[in-house]
């Protein structure tokens, strides 16, 4: 595991998550992530934590519903189109998906 | 170098859209074809704060296609988030079975040239569609209908060698679908989706060689033709010391050829992990055994007992079988008549040109349909009297018992007044019997009308055709 | 002295005399929203909230709801229909939800008001109130504006703190309610996860979220638990429990609670330690057992990294449907890319994406054994450490931060373990899942500090027996901004 991470590997996790930052901020994010990997190093020293099992939730219970097949009243195409900025044809507008 | 004999190694991912009422993890509802955005609830929009619940129908959809596909069924659903930007993707994830699909381990055998080829299945899992996008000139309208709709992904080992194989398997996944009653298995309307990934390299080669995509397959016979186009131009793409690329292409039906989508770079990373909003749900045996049990039976099933029960010749079961609901009319109809091969012939037959003639459902009650054929099997209306009464019953629920006694229909199997039917027929036209004595087919065939026309259409006339050339021969 | 001083127990009491009416309650509640000055509220919910209440006036008050005509506001990370709701994120201007969440539906149906909706820190991600995109939240008991109050739930806190209503409901991941209690002078209470639904409330971290609120008391803790706790078939984490506590109320005897020394031992204010003390040698007197265990260091200072990595990592794909392209401003682009990348370029402030990409790096197929894994095994190491120690115990207490609210530009080492360790230890709680509660002890300059107590899940209701122990010895029930006076 890399302890330190270049400005490039920063900057691409952020544009592949869609967004952009100033370089001051990917300066700070890059101090964090020297600080967060740094605790995580020291995590993996703990005594067997390779052994243990990962925990997703809490509660660590199995549920046995599943809900029945019947379809609810949809929302009116007013509706759900009711947040959206660019539209047409009852349907959201997008610049051309290029396939 | 041209001695090298190749081989293509082909896996299969087929997406199935499952027939329910509501979506996989949405109570939205699941049909096709409606107007754009009226089949949408917040959650399918994304919207922050809905959570998913699970469809049982699609669970039970699930489990009866991996028991037909002999899969090992987990007793815990898992749910994973596959994470990934796309103008179709709502909530920009999808909740799949990454870790544990539902199902793992299955096979399928189709017959190639009356061999059986096994084809491994390594897992279904459950998930959900994305958006609708439609594409004009300069921009593309998104339609959330089908977002959340609940598929079933199937995934092949890379063990397929031959572009028909891989047909077959997919013509045998939407069999199944259809005979389960799962899906409507249309490629058409992309109710059932196939992508193929095939590589090709030297035979008895321990590696494979790059792996192409062919997505969006629109038919089983494009499945084929794009498989058997894309294994050579892999082969003269090597052949002429070329590299194969790590792409993506798509079958263009025009030009019967593959055609580059894009060039696969880095593979995407779907940053998998488990979903955190959906518990572990565990299904009960007696859940999964009801489930199984509940399960229509599968053609391949119908054509065991057809064939071996019935004892109806297999080109007839299986042209039967092309079709589930003549199928289940068969089915149906065996319960009341015995006449199995007139029941099979005129449901081939005749039903089938109606149906495909009104391209819809029809309203045919098997009980009538027995009754019109015991009425044949038992010599008491010929074929042709059945055809017309056919298209009677089909339009009214009378039954075929009522119309023959109402219009008075009945045939004349009885030898002796048939003979003397005959008999005077020929007295009163010797210039016919001329005639067939000089050869003429046709003088035989205006004797059969005579008798018919006599006999108002009541002659058997297999019966009548067969004495009258005998009688004919006599003189 | 004004009703909504009170708890929520003696507003009913008086809306049962007939001393006050729904309305009365709304519009006075109404009036200080509007007079608030310490920036709490995305939202007054003047019109709807009004018309409630007065239709409230015209029927009989019911003896069996206290919620009846009691007015509370809601974190606006809530979605309610038809009410704007931005979790105080620019990614979210103007949208309007077409759902109720489930608890805002439970306190609908109890007939509670909603006068109006909180200001967080943006998307619930941050605990010092200063992140919304309304600007920061400041504190009631510190009218100069120099002390934060805590996050992320900072208008849910202000608003009770300050009261303007008896109740408020926020939502705790890390410690977003039970922080700015501390801060806040205020019970804050983080139920067993599971127990009330999530279903509206937008996803921080769902492994970790908890519906949690704000209250005066520890009674009307126990009220809102009462209401709220209910299996919800929308959310497929929600349980079905009936909570249990064999003991008879407010009894302190058979009660043991662990100090944790590695905890404790890092706590330096000597004026919060001492009332902190005092009250432990208090509980003793009273039959309460105090054993004091050491929990592990290393594990503690664990809880941090592990708590970042874990929720970063669920918050950066939780919040991937925000795109500007169903909902939230819309910006121009060429193409969709373009379009999502400038709606979230200008949607996001910079807190939150620096947390969205460590948790992106965290989840990459190559780093997920060594971090987000590994941040999960970790997570199981210590919820089982927790509940070795709590197995002979019924729960854990310590101060609930390490001193009063700090001020806003105040120098902290962050790398010390009064911070990594005290100052964001309250995680635990949503690592196991158990109840965890905050409540007032004392006040420090002006300003209000607390202790919290964490128990083993489902323990909700001896937790607040155990609290209610507490919240006498020290005899702070009620706690609000002194200077509540100005409002009249």
């Amino acid at each position: 595991m890399k302890e330190e991470l270049d400005l490039k590997t920063i900057k691409d996790a952020a544009h592949r998550l869609l967004f952009d930052m100033s370089e001051e901020e990917f300066l700070t994010l890059q101090s964090e992530f020297k600080v967060t990997l740094k605790q995580m190093k020291v995590l993996g020293e703990i005594e067997g934590i390779d052994e243990v099992a990962p925990m997703t939730f809490p509660i660590e219970t199995k549920i046995t519903y599943l809900r029945e097949d019947v379809a609810e009243e949809p929302l009116s195409n007013e509706e759900v189109l009711s947040n959206v900025k660019e539209k047409q044809s009852g349907q959201i507008k997008l610049p051309k998906v290029v396939l | 170098m041209n001695n090298v004999i190749y081989e293509a190694t082909i896996g299969l991912e087929i997406h199935v859209e499952t027939k329910s009422n509501s979506k996989m993890f949405s109570s939205a509802p699941n049909v096709y074809g409606k107007k754009p955005n009226t089949s949408v609830l917040p959650i399918d929009l994304g919207m922050p704060g809905t959570l998913p619940t699970v469809n049982k129908k699609a669970v039970e959809n699930a489990i009866k296609l991996s028991n037909a596909l002999h899969m090992e069924i987990d007793h815990t659903l898992y749910f994973d988030r596959k994470n990934y930007f796309y103008s179709d993707l709502p909530k920009g994830y999808q909740i799949t079975q990454n870790e544990r699909p539902i199902g793992k381990n299955g096979y399928l055998l189709v017959k190639l040239d009356g061999k059986e080829v096994r084809v491994d299945i390594e897992r279904l899992h459950m998930e959900e569609d994305t958006c609708k996008q439609l594409h004009y000139t300069d921009f593309t309208l998104l339609d959330y209908n089908r977002a959340g709709v609940p598929l079933c992904e199937i995934v092949t080992l890379p063990c397929i060698h031959d572009a028909k194989v891989a047909r077959l398997y997919v013509e045998k996944i939407r069999e199944i679908c259809v005979y389960l009653d799962v899906s409507d298995g249309k490629m058409e309307e992309g109710s059932l989706r196939c992508d193929v990934n095939i590589s090709i390299a030297p035979k008895g080669s321990e590696q494979f060689g790059t792996k192409v995509e062919i997505k969006n397959l629109n038919s089983t016979a494009n499945v084929e033709k794009a498989i058997a186009y894309e294994i050579e131009r892999q082969k003269s793409l090597i052949e002429n010391g070329e590299k194969v690329r790590q792409e993506t292409r798509r079958f263009d039906e025009s030009k019967m050829e593959t055609v580059l989508m894009r060039v696969k770079t880095d593979a995407v990373d779907y940053k998998y992990f488990s979903e955190p909003n959906i518990l572990p749900i565990s299904l009960s045996d007696k859940f999964i055994e009801d489930t199984i049990s509940s399960s229509y039976e599968l053609a391949d099933v119908k054509f065991e007992r057809y064939t071996q029960e019935f004892k109806v010749s297999e080109y007839d079961a299986l042209t039967l079988l092309k079709n589930r609901s003549l199928a289940l009319l068969f089915d149906e109809t065996v319960e009341t008549c015995s006449y199995y091969d007139l029941l099979i012939h005129f449901i081939n037959g005749d039903v089938l040109t109606y149906v495909s003639g009104m391209n819809a459902i029809f309203n045919l009650s098997a009980k009538h349909l027995g009754e019109l054929i015991n009425l044949v099997g038992e010599k008491k209306i010929s074929n042709a009297q059945a055809r017309d009464i056919f298209k009677q019953i089909v339009k009214s629920d009378e039954s075929p018992i009522d119309i023959v006694k109402k219009n008075d229909i009945s045939q004349i199997s009885d030898e002796a007044t048939l003979l003397t039917l005959i008999n005077r027929l020929l007295d009163e036209n010797p210039t016919a019997i001329q005639d067939f004595k000089n050869g003429k087919g046709r003088a035989a065939s205006f004797l059969v009308g005579q008798i018919m026309k006599e006999t108002k259409g009541k002659a058997n006339p297999a019966l009548a055709s067969k004495l009258l050339n005998e009688e004919l021969k006599k003189r | 002295m004004s009703y909504l001083d009170l708890d929520i127990l003696s507003i009913h009491k008086a809306l049962l005399e007939g001393k006050t009416k729904p309305s009365l309650l709304c519009k006075e509640a109404l009036e200080r929203v509007k007079k608030d000055t310490n920036n709490a509220f995305e939202l007054v919910n003047e019109e709807e909230a009004l018309r409630l209440a007065l239709k409230l006036d015209e029927e009989e008050v019911p003896f069996d709801n206290v919620f009846y005509g009691i007015p509370y506001v809601l974190k606006d990370n809530y979605s309610t229909k038809g009410i704007k709701t931005t979790a105080s994120s620019n990614i979210l201007n103007d949208f309007v939800p077409l759902y109720d969440a489930s608890v805002y539906k439970l306190l609908k149906e109890a007939k509670a008001v909603m006068v109006a909706k909180a200001s967080m820190d943006e998307l619930a991600m941050g605990g010092t109130g200063t992140t919304s995109h309304i600007g920061t939240t400041y504190n009631p008991y510190d009218p100069k504006h120099e002390r934060m109050i805590g996050g992320s739930s900072s208008g849910s806190a202000a608003s009770v703190s300050a009261s303007i209503v008896p109740f408020a409901i926020g939502s705790d991941t890390g410690d977003s309610v039970r922080k700015p209690a501390s801060y806040a002078g205020l019970v804050g209470f983080k139920p067993t996860w599971g127990l009330i639904s999530r279903y509206g409330l937008f996803s921080y971290a769902p492994s970790l979220d908890t519906v949690a609120y704000f209250t005066r008391g520890v009674d009307d803790a126990r009220l809102l638990l009462n209401l709220l706790v209910k299996h919800d078939l929308n959310d497929a984490t929600s349980l079905d429990v009936t909570l249990e506590d064999d003991e008879s109320k407010d009894e302190a005897k058979n009660i043991t609670l662990l100090v944790f020394k590695d905890l404790d031992v890092n706590l330096k204010d000597e004026v919060t330690k001492n009332v902190y003390h005092n009250l432990l040698c208090k509980l003793k007197e009273q039959g309460i057992t105090i054993k004091e265990v050491t929990f592990g260091h290393d594990l503690l200072a664990a809880i941090y990294p592990t708590y970042n990595v874990i929720s970063f990592a669920e918050a950066t794909s939780n919040n991937a449907n925000l795109d500007g392209v169903k909902f939230g401003p819309r910006p121009e682009g060429k193409t969709y890319q373009e379009v999502m990348m400038n709606a979230r370029t200008e949607g996001f402030s910079n807190l939150i994406k620096r947390r969205f990409v460590i948790g992106s790096y965290v989840l990459y197929k190559e780093n997920q054994k060594t971090l987000f894994l590994r941040a999960k095994k970790v997570r199981r190491k210590i919820v089982e450490r927790l509940n070795e120690l709590l197995a002979d115990a019924d729960g854990f207490i310590s101060l609930a931060a390490p001193s009063i609210a700090p001020k806003f530009f105040e120098a902290t080492d962050k790398l010390s373990d009064a911070y990594v360790i005290n100052d964001n230890y309250l995680a635990i709680a949503n690592f196991s899942g158990g109840p965890s509660i905050t409540l007032p002890i004392g006040l420090k300059d002006k300003m209000p500090f607390a202790v919290n107590v964490t128990a083993k899940t489902f323990d909700d209701l001896k937790l607040l027996r155990i609290a209610k122990v507490i919240e006498k010895t020290t005899g702070m029930k009620g706690l609000s901004y002194p200077e509540v006076n100005k409002y009249e």
